[in-house]
């Protein structure tokens, strides 16, 4: 397995053998030319893609796509990883090479907010069409993790150390009045969040 | 295991809406809203108008023991619609055929059509992608109408607390008559359900006349948290 | 309307972190609703050309009508029987020309759900996945996780694995079978496939607790030994199961009405099943001998002895009798692993929150639809960094909109039937 792969040396950056799977690493713009040659080589002939999938590696680093192949002439699934910088989620589609990854990429697309070039038919699959967030980005919170997001603590009743149990009558929505409607969000300039403290792009804490 | 109408609603509200008047039509009689008094047929009966409403004097007796012998009837051949979401829809496939039927209790014909539909046993978790079309076919549904919450997805969100595209329990959008607990409820938990339902029909304690729109809150929100 | 209107759109760069930190303050103070409020998809489009502007070129392919023909929504609420699918087609005359799958209907958001659980926890997330094959989506992520975490689960426990899941395979395929009579219009098949299924869903829930959804399968093994009822109810069913699913083949297979409504239609080519990535019988009654089984080998499959089937007409009648002959398959295995049960513990020695050291795996089982397989990245916490699942009717759908058109509004849901989509697997 590895001698093959030794063939595209300057493609795959990164070989790792584990149990049942040999991984490697491709840049995005060789990805296409990189899954047709192991498909129509008589040598690798992986002819079934087996996966397709999207990691999102925390707020601020990189997603990677994912693509499992499987040979009958190796006994080893192929792991194809290819990196893509959060600021450019675009990678090229393999739709020209696999039909089926067509759905794979639609969800990729509805759950990273990756686009992926090429695709004739990118479009949410999961979610309404006018969805607006990418639910399966790292900053995508979920209630649960509420405790952890950049918004923690803000509102006074998170932080038990301002309740003042001998006072029913305060106004307890007070500082609701300062947040700005949700749909202005893009046009609201950081200092309208005067308890924000440091910036909001924060990585995720551990 | 399964829980009748909810104490938090609202006591019933009158029914009679005096903003909605029926030009009154002599020869037609309407069971609902007050007798007309120029009307000729009634006259022929001698009925006048009674101060609350419906007939009275020989019709009454009538009424009455209708009122019992179409809860029966009701009660007794429930129509659900095939509303099948997930999960619980096998289950309740499972009850409706051979081992545990519920043919029994005259609730074979699975309509497909909600027009024609009595029950809509929601079964399955309800999105919120979902949530638009299962309201739609509530509406659709004539009245009287009851809904039957099964399985935990239904009643409260189950698995899927806090999940971004679950509706935290139907009964956020529509009133509901029974819920049914289980994550599938057995099918024996589903006809003790159903047998709930008919004791509701039967005492006319039907949600859906109850129920307070409460305008656009009535889809589910992203990252609720209840 | 420029051409850059409608190309592959990229998203607009919103900054999300302050996107969801305004959202989560709004949460904590005031309570707004967000996304399904002004929603024009709240489920209320109406049939028709969406009036939101078509976004992608398959979407102004599909949805832009010549002369003659008509778009119909067959709606998330349907009698078929395979859960909330939309099916936008359009048709000329009763003849489909295109077929536009909406599904999502059905999306719980149980991979992200995943990532704030344990591992054990993250187990019993997959199970309403694929609902009718539980046992299955509980195998791949139980091997995915041992394959993280460097154990592996007792050769009894394997054993146990294997015969719950062939159990599962019998009842799964018997129940394609009801509800591909059912989608055509019988309504015995059903009724007895529904009798053969509960009495293997008591067995399973006298080993498992559960009739369905069986949260069994644990990182390192199984949760439960085989007690006595389970053992005396297998041999029970064994006596009459060949009898119950020859009852119900009988009277299917060789009926004239199903054969003429089912030879032939919707004929999937062995090229076409390998590029649109269909597994699983469907790609073997297409005459590609793949099965996960043979191929890369996992649990105790090596040491039983069964063929890989195939049958070489693609059309429905082939998936049919695939899943058929892959029934009675099972039963010999499943006879093959009670001949060879050996004794010994059922669950490995795991801590009750595992912590894997950080790396990848992937997990592949073959399941009643085709090949599910689990890739999960653990970064050395309690939790799953990624799980990612790749359901089987997921990427069969995409194979429907091309056998469809040609055929009859009432092949449908036939062609439908019989790649035997679970909405729960596909909406994940």
């Amino acid at each position: 397995m590895r001698l093959l792969t030794e063939r595209f040396p300057d493609v795959a950056q990164d070989l790792w053998t584990g149990e049942d799977t040999v991984e490697i690493q491709v840049p995005r713009d060789r990805i296409v030319e990189t899954l047709q040659t192991m498909r129509d080589d008589p040598e690798f002939a992986f002819w079934m893609l087996a996966d397709a999938a999207a990691v999102d590696y925390g707020i601020g680093q990189h997603f990677e796509v994912v693509y499992h192949l499987y040979s009958e002439l190796h006994p080893a699934w192929l792991r194809i990883r290819v990196r893509v910088e959060r600021a450019d989620p675009r990678t090229p589609s393999v739709t020209g090479l696999w039909v089926g990854a067509m759905f794979h990429e639609r969800e990729m697309y509805d759950m990273m907010g990756i686009v992926f070039e090429g695709n004739r038919d990118l479009r949410r699959i999961y979610m309404s069409p006018d969805y607006r967030s990418f639910p399966q980005r790292k900053d995508f919170l979920l209630p649960d993790d509420a405790a952890d997001s950049s918004a923690a603590g803000v509102n006074p009743l998170e932080r038990p150390e301002t309740w003042d149990l001998t006072n029913f009558s305060r106004e307890l929505t007070s500082s609701a009045a300062t947040y700005p409607p949700i749909d202005a969000v893009r046009d609201v300039p950081p200092e309208a969040y005067p308890e924000a403290g440091e910036s909001a792009d924060k990585s995720r804490p551990a | 295991m399964a829980l009748t109408t909810d104490p938090r609603a609202p006591a019933p509200t009158e029914e009679h809406d005096s903003s909605l008047v029926v030009p009154p039509t002599p020869g037609i009689v309407i069971a609902d809203s007050a007798p007309n008094p120029e009307d000729e047929l009634l006259q022929s009966f001698g009925m006048e108008e009674h101060p609350q409403g419906g007939f009275h004097g020989l019709l009454e007796v009538i009424p009455t023991r209708a009122d019992l012998v179409i809860d029966l009837i009701r009660a007794n051949s429930l129509w659900p619609l095939l509303s099948g979401l997930s999960c619980c829809a096998i289950e309740m496939m499972s009850t409706a055929t051979s081992k545990n039927d519920i043919d029994r209790f005259g609730m074979f014909p699975f309509r497909a059509s909600p027009r024609q539909a009595d029950v809509l046993i929601v079964a399955g978790t309800l999105t919120t992608k979902m949530a638009g079309p299962l309201v739609r076919l509530w509406e659709q549904m004539p009245e009287p109408k009851w809904c039957v919450a099964m399985g935990t997805c239904t009643t409260s969100g189950g698995r899927f607390k806090r999940s971004y595209s679950v509706v935290q329990g139907v009964d956020r959008v529509m009133p509901v008559d029974v819920y049914v607990p289980g994550c599938p409820p057995r099918p024996e938990g589903l006809i003790y359900g159903m047998l709930k339902l008919r004791e509701l029909v039967m005492a006319r304690r039907g949600e859906w006349r109850t129920y307070v729109d409460r305008g656009p809150q009535r889809l589910a929100w992203e990252g609720d948290v209840r | 309307m420029t051409a850059t209107d409608h190309e592959t759109r990229i998203p607009d760069p919103i900054d999300l972190d302050r996107a969801e930190e305004a959202r989560l303050r709004a949460a904590a103070g005031l309570a707004l609703p967000i996304t399904a409020q002004g929603s024009e998809y709240a489920g209320f489009e109406l049939v028709g050309v969406p009036d939101r502007p078509l976004q992608t070129e398959r979407e102004r392919e599909m949805y832009t009508l010549e002369e003659g023909e008509m778009l119909v929504n067959m709606g998330p609420q349907h009698p078929s029987t395979h859960g909330v699918l939309r099916l936008v087609i359009k048709i000329r005359g009763e003849v489909v020309t295109d077929l536009d799958p909406i599904f999502g209907y059905l999306h719980r958001g149980i991979e992200k759900l995943c990532e704030n659980a344990t591992y054990t926890t993250a187990l019993t997330y997959v199970d309403p996945m694929d609902y009718l094959s539980s046992m299955h989506n509980e195998h791949a992520p139980a091997i995915a996780f041992e394959k993280l975490y460097g154990i592996r689960a007792p050769r009894r426990a394997e054993y146990i694995r294997a015969l719950v899941v062939e159990l599962n395979r019998v009842f799964s395929h018997g129940l394609m079978i009801g509800f591909l009579a059912l989608d055509m219009g019988g309504i015995t098949p059903i009724l007895y496939a529904f009798i053969n299924r509960d009495d293997v869903v008591e067995l399973l829930a006298s080993i498992s607790g559960q009739r369905m959804l069986f949260n069994f399968f644990r990182v390192g093994g199984v949760n439960w030994d085989t007690n006595d009822e389970f053992l005396s109810r297998l041999g029970k069913w064994h006596t009459t199961v060949m009898k119950t699913v020859t009852d119900n083949e009988r009277l299917i297979t060789e009926n004239e009405i199903f054969k003429g409504r089912t030879k032939g239609m919707g004929k999937l080519t062995a090229d076409q099943a390998i590029a649109y990535g269909v597994t699983g019988p469907n790609l073997r009654a297409s005459g590609v001998p793949f099965d996960v089984r043979k191929a890369h080998p996992y649990s105790i499959y090596n040491e039983l002895e069964f063929d890989v089937i195939t049958h070489s007409s693609g059309d429905v009648y082939a998936r049919y009798l695939q899943r058929i002959a892959e029934l009675k398959q099972s039963l010999h295995l499943i006879d093959q692993i009670m001949d060879k049960m050996p004794h010994g513990p059922v669950q490995a020695q795991v801590p009750g929150i595992i912590r894997p050291r950080p790396g990848r795996a992937y997990g592949a089982v073959e399941s009643p639809r085709g090949l599910y397989s689990v890739y999960a990245i653990s970064d050395g916490g309690p939790n799953p960094f990624r799980f990612r699942m790749r359901d089987p009717s997921f990427i069969s759908l995409q194979v429907v909109p091309v056998l469809m058109p040609g055929h009859l509004i009432a092949d449908t849901m036939a062609i439908m039937a019989s790649f035997d989509p679970v909405m729960g697997g596909v909406d994940k």
